[in-house]
């Protein structure tokens, strides 16, 4: 007990130094105004949070829930043990996820719709940091290419909303595939700094060719269609708008809830491709890849074309989560597209466990759910946000969920 | 045992803190009723939230007075804030919330050009008056939103004053143009850059340095190479501060004139103190602090201690003039109603009387050019 | 007259790189260590320049005139809390991940840098802060017969001379010293240097001591020079001084000062002759054409691939 006191109030005398300066002594002009009372409370609070976290910690239920909690050192993957019984329970989310649009409102929605499109984007950026082993930092570049095929395919080739899915696609794939190349030869952290530079690069171009992207003025992009009917209250392109073809009353939430649907269709398209990816001969060698460089390379199999292919895969998948972005905003611009973007997408799949895709979906929601709940805070929010990465990497530093490998019977055998 | 205790202890730990998160969402400060919310939309955290604090300061205040004085027909006003940390991407949850969520009638917001850009669109399809106090770029009014209103200036309105300033009243010949690459910046040295070319003048330099670096020194030397004789900055303080203070270490003796994203003290402390700051131009509205009509106002703030510098006055006149809109209109939640009623009546603010054109723009634009002086003040120049 | 614009724009280079190098060597030293990037180290340097204005504004109040003595009161206790800051983040943020993942302090590190940003918005308000004008004056060469010179602020001299004197102490104390034999033990084997003997954790500990102490000189001397700062400016310098250690090769001390200078001289010079708003895009260029052709930066020791 006296020990723990000590020790708390060491803790508490460090908090107190720490939060001194900024916090009591604030700036005002070139003078300072003394509020001595914020770092006393702050260093008050450190001090009994830190004893009845020490005292819980010493008694015998703390010892065993702090060695579960902080005590799991055991890595690696497991083996799933097929997904039979996992069926149901795919269907009953895919079935709630469908008729989320019945009790939810539109505001609900449209962050439903972002983060699905999350979803996507750590879907992407997981074949290429999850399975394949390589850190990339500036994914959001493939979403930026996506975002703005649409934009600028609309503007200049007049391509609608459906034609842009597999145009942006097609073109995030050819710019992974165009980036990918230069940084085979590099390994670890500084294939990590060349992707950032690659990511800082296309955002910085996108800014300043105005003649062609907008600039900081960014591109108005067209709302999504069904078939050609349009969901505003007057149909801006011609034709007839949605509501009046069906005969039904006008409300702003037919367009969310119908990009919700085409989109929640994409992403569970999506994820069957990759979870079969996975099983098939090349999403293994990304898997031996990232495991084993040399041992693959004497094994065989090409680096380059699997190296290659994971990126613009990934790309790839980047790509249509840029495009339904630029649908659900109505308008791009490049702030949207700053590295600290490529960095919450690598929060979500380093959170969600590397390699699962369950677990990568899983955070990709709580990533982007947790900030709308927390509007509530107010101006603690961002800090929120922030303390909660710290603490969630803190509780669970190998993800939500431990990635698992494909299970493959072998004919014959039990 | 211990793997029980392990699972069970996590589940309730979480439950715990997803229940808590359920709650904190579910509870709204007050039962819906006889109240008029109105959003409050803007930067609240991120790069200019400083901008954002203003906002909040000007709307608090106004929204106690019309309360001090009986609300909007009788109903309490309340308002809601929204942040979207000036990125489009939260500006489109926020508008969304504020509609859908919130239910506000009316939006006071945002403050970013690119996020007013991005929420408009939803304000104006579910039919709310939406009116900023800052966002100056043209696109905000010029896509037929019928509304959507704006309590400030437009660029070009602002490029025109500086550009006419900058020729006939400095005599400038080589005039260098300067922006920080964002939406307001760019919009702003590019009207000004336009009207430059129809007083048959061509800027000898245009370049876009990077928000968030504080280092232009070979910006600097550039534009002394240059031997520029005036320098035109389209950005806010945060970069023309250490701009102004690096020509005047530089020696480099051409003016420096800017546009409104430097009215704010914190110009005269981003350039290390009013030494710095002094003689720098800027184009503004006439300043609110100087209009009559809101002595009484200003003085409330001042006893509390708070200086209503930059977009504190317009963030009060707006939500006077999207109150007087709901009085007039005989509304408070139909848009449309409020928008025909302030296309055709003068509405009398803090800062005069205002009155919108078709577009939703003032009719009337105030622009003039102030000068830093050497305490740390600006004086407008006849 | 173009000499002079020159080296007018070679000085602008120098001093810019001497800040970068000075942030640089925070990431290349945990890099070094421990592998990790600190992403939160540029919010290391933001808070030191706020410590700067704070303990300014106090010994103006305490009366202290002195320049000489309030520069060195200044360095002093900003490095000191600094540093108690970078220590504390490990102990709070990094140590617990020790033995998982390599990216999970990655996160958690971004995560710190949203605490630490708006930590410091909330305790100290949204708005630009700056410090009072404390050294003035510059040398100025000037070319006969004309009105053109060439100057050197005596603030732009301090940081180049902080600089070289900061890198010089923290090479001579790597390369000498039992605390830099130990910390090139932990480098090369943690466990190994561990049963020898190494308090590891503490060797870790005082690389982010150290690293944050050299982010907080850069913090003092970048306020002192352009006498302004919000809660926002550790982010894109942070940025630029991660990319200047990964171009010298990061986990090598000269490789982020020459990384820094490279990064410094081709931002000013590129801005001052073509465009300023491509400098970024040309500085990026380099550094991924430098890492094609020596992928492990340009004073970085080739990985070996074990077999």
């Amino acid at each position: 007990m006296k020990s723990a006191l000590k020790e708390s109030g060491m803790t508490a005398l460090i908090a107190f130094l720490l939060f001194g300066p900024l916090s009591g002594l604030v700036l005002s002009g070139y003078g300072i105004e003394v509020h001595g009372f914020r770092p006393l409370l702050m260093a008050g609070l450190v001090f009994v949070g830190h004893l009845c976290f020490t005292l819980f910690a010493r008694s015998s239920l703390g010892r065993e829930w702090s060695a579960s909690v902080f005590g799991r050192r055991d890595g690696g993957v497991t083996v799933a043990r097929g997904e039979r019984g996992h069926r149901l329970l795919i269907a009953g989310v895919m079935l709630l996820a469908f008729s989320l649009p019945l009790f939810l409102s539109k505001y609900w929605i449209s962050v439903a719709i972002l983060a699905l499109i999350y979803v996507l984007l750590a879907l992407g950026l997981n074949i290429v940091v999850g399975l394949a082993g390589m850190l990339d930092l500036g994914f959001v570049a493939f979403y930026a290419v996506g975002a703005y095929g649409y934009a600028l395919g609309f503007e200049y080739l007049g391509l609608g909303f459906w034609a842009a899915i597999p145009f942006g696609a097609l073109l995030a794939a050819l710019f992974g595939a165009v980036l990918g190349f230069p940084v085979l030869r590099m390994h670890g952290d500084y294939l990590a700094i060349v992707t950032l530079g690659f990511g800082e690069i296309i955002r910085l171009v996108l800014n300043n060719w105005g003649s062609f992207t907008g600039g900081p003025n960014g591109v108005r992009v067209p709302a999504a269609t069904f078939f050609g009917l349009e969901f505003s209250r007057r149909a801006k392109q011609g034709g007839e708008p949605f509501h009046q073809f069906f005969n039904i009353t006008y409300s702003s939430a037919h367009k969310t809830i119908f990009l919700y649907g085409v989109l929640l269709v994409v992403v569970l398209l999506i994820t069957f491709f990759v979870v079969r990816l996975r099983r098939m001969p090349l999403g293994r060698a990304w898997e031996a890849l990232r495991e084993d460089e040399i041992a693959c390379r004497s094994l065989g199999i090409n680096h380059v074309t699997t190296k290659l292919s994971a990126f613009s895969m990934g790309a790839m998948v980047g790509g249509v989560g840029g495009v339904f972005f630029a649908a659900s905003q109505g308008f791009v611009n490049p702030s949207s597209f700053t590295f600290f973007e490529s960095a919450l997408i690598l929060a979500v799949v380093v959170l969600g466990g590397m390699g699962s895709t369950v677990g990568v979906i899983v955070a990709a929601i709580v990533l982007t759910v947790l900030p709308e709940i927390l509007r509530d805070l107010a101006s603690y929010r961002v800090l929120a946000f922030g303390l909660a990465m710290v603490l969630m990497m803190i509780w669970r530093p190998r993800g939500l969920i431990r990635p698992q490998r494909p299970f493959f019977p072998i004919k014959g055998s039990s | 045992m211990v793997h029980f205790f392990r699972s069970s202890v996590q589940k309730a730990l979480f439950s715990v803190a997803i229940v808590a998160l359920l709650a904190l969402s579910g509870v709204s400060p007050l039962l819906a009723g006889e109240v008029v919310k109105i959003g409050v939309a803007g930067p609240f955290s991120g790069a200019v939230a400083a901008f954002g604090d203003q906002f909040w300061r000007g709307a608090e205040q106004a929204a106690m007075d019309l309360n001090a004085k009986g609300g909007i027909d009788g109903k309490k006003v309340v308002l809601v804030r929204g942040d979207d940390a000036c990125e489009p991407k939260q500006a489109l949850q926020v508008a969304n919330r504020l509609v859908d969520f919130e239910e506000v009638n009316a939006i006071m917001g945002h403050f970013c050009s690119a996020t007013t850009i991005t929420a408009s669109e939803i304000y104006a399809d579910a039919g709310l008056l939406m009116m900023t106090p800052a966002s100056t770029n043209p696109m905000v009014t010029e896509r037929g939103l019928p509304t959507i209103f704006r309590n400030t200036g437009r660029d070009d309105q602002q490029g025109v004053v500086a550009a006419n300033f900058v020729v006939e009243k400095l005599g400038a010949k080589q005039i260098a143009v300067i922006h920080d690459k964002s939406t307001y910046g760019q919009g702003i040295a590019d009207a000004f850059k336009a009207h430059l070319h129809t007083l048959g003048l061509t800027e000898i330099l245009y370049d876009g340095l990077t928000r968030g670096e504080k280092d232009f020194n070979a910006l600097v030397t550039k534009i002394k190479g240059h031997r520029a004789d005036a320098v035109y900055f389209g950005g806010i303080h945060s970069e023309a501060g250490p701009l102004a203070r690096q020509l005047k270490e530089q020696g480099v003796s051409a003016p420096l004139i800017s546009g409104d994203g430097i009215v704010s003290d914190e110009f005269v402390m981003s350039a290390g103190g009013p030494s710095y700051a002094q003689g720098v131009y800027m184009t503004f509205g006439a300043d609110p602090r100087k209009i009559p009509a809101g002595k009484e106002v200003i003085a409330r703030y001042r006893a509390k201690g708070i200086e209503p510098e930059g977009y504190t006055l317009y963030s009060y006149a707006t939500i006077q003039a999207i109150a007087a809109a709901m009085e007039g209109a005989g509304t408070t939640t139909d848009g449309e109603k409020m928008a025909e009623w302030l296309h055709t009546h003068p509405v009398q603010t803090i800062m005069g009387a205002k009155t919108w054109d078709a577009k939703g723009d003032l009719s009337v634009s105030d622009y003039v050019i102030y000068q830093w002086d050497d305490q740390g003040s600006y004086q407008e120049v006849e | 007259m173009d000499l002079i614009i020159f080296v007018q724009q070679l000085i602008n280079g120098l001093v810019l790189g001497s800040i970068y190098g000075l942030i640089a060597v925070g990431y290349t030293m945990v890099y070094g260590i421990i592998g990790m990037i600190n992403f939160a180290h540029g919010e290391i340097y933001m808070i030191s320049a706020y410590l700067t204005a704070v303990f300014l504004a106090l010994l103006a109040t305490l009366g202290i005139q002195s320049v000489p003595l309030v520069l060195l009161l200044v360095l002093l206790l900003t490095t000191l809390f600094t540093a108690l800051y970078g220590w504390s983040i490990e102990r709070v943020a990094y140590r617990p991940l020790r033995s998982s993942t390599r990216l999970a302090p990655l996160i958690s590190a971004i995560g710190m840098t949203l605490v630490l940003q708006n930590y410091v918005r909330l305790g100290q308000g949204a708005k630009s802060q700056g410090v009072p004008p404390l050294i003035e004056g510059h040398f100025r060469l000037f070319l006969t017969g004309s009105d053109q010179f060439v100057q050197i602020t005596y603030i732009q001299c301090l940081i180049i001379v902080a600089a070289l004197l900061g890198m010089s102490l923290l090479t001579y104390l790597m390369q000498k010293t039992t605390l830099g034999r130990s910390c090139r033990a932990t480098q090369q084997d943690r466990i190994m240097a561990g049963l020898l003997g190494v308090n590891t954790d503490r060797i870790i500990s005082t690389v982010f001591v150290l690293g944050s102490a050299m982010a907080a000189i850069a913090g003092v001397l970048v306020s002192l020079n352009y006498g302004s700062f919000d809660f926002h400016i550790g982010f894109v310098t942070g940025i630029k001084a991660f990319t200047a250690a990964v171009l010298g090769g990061i986990g090598s001390l000269p490789g982020a000062m020459l990384g820094g200078l490279i990064l410094g001289l081709s931002e000013s010079f590129f801005s001052g002759f073509v465009n300023t708003d491509y400098k970024d895009v040309f500085a990026f260029s380099i550094l991924v054409l430098v890492l094609i052709f020596k992928p492990s930066g340009l004073l970085g020791v080739p990985e070996v691939e074990k077999v």
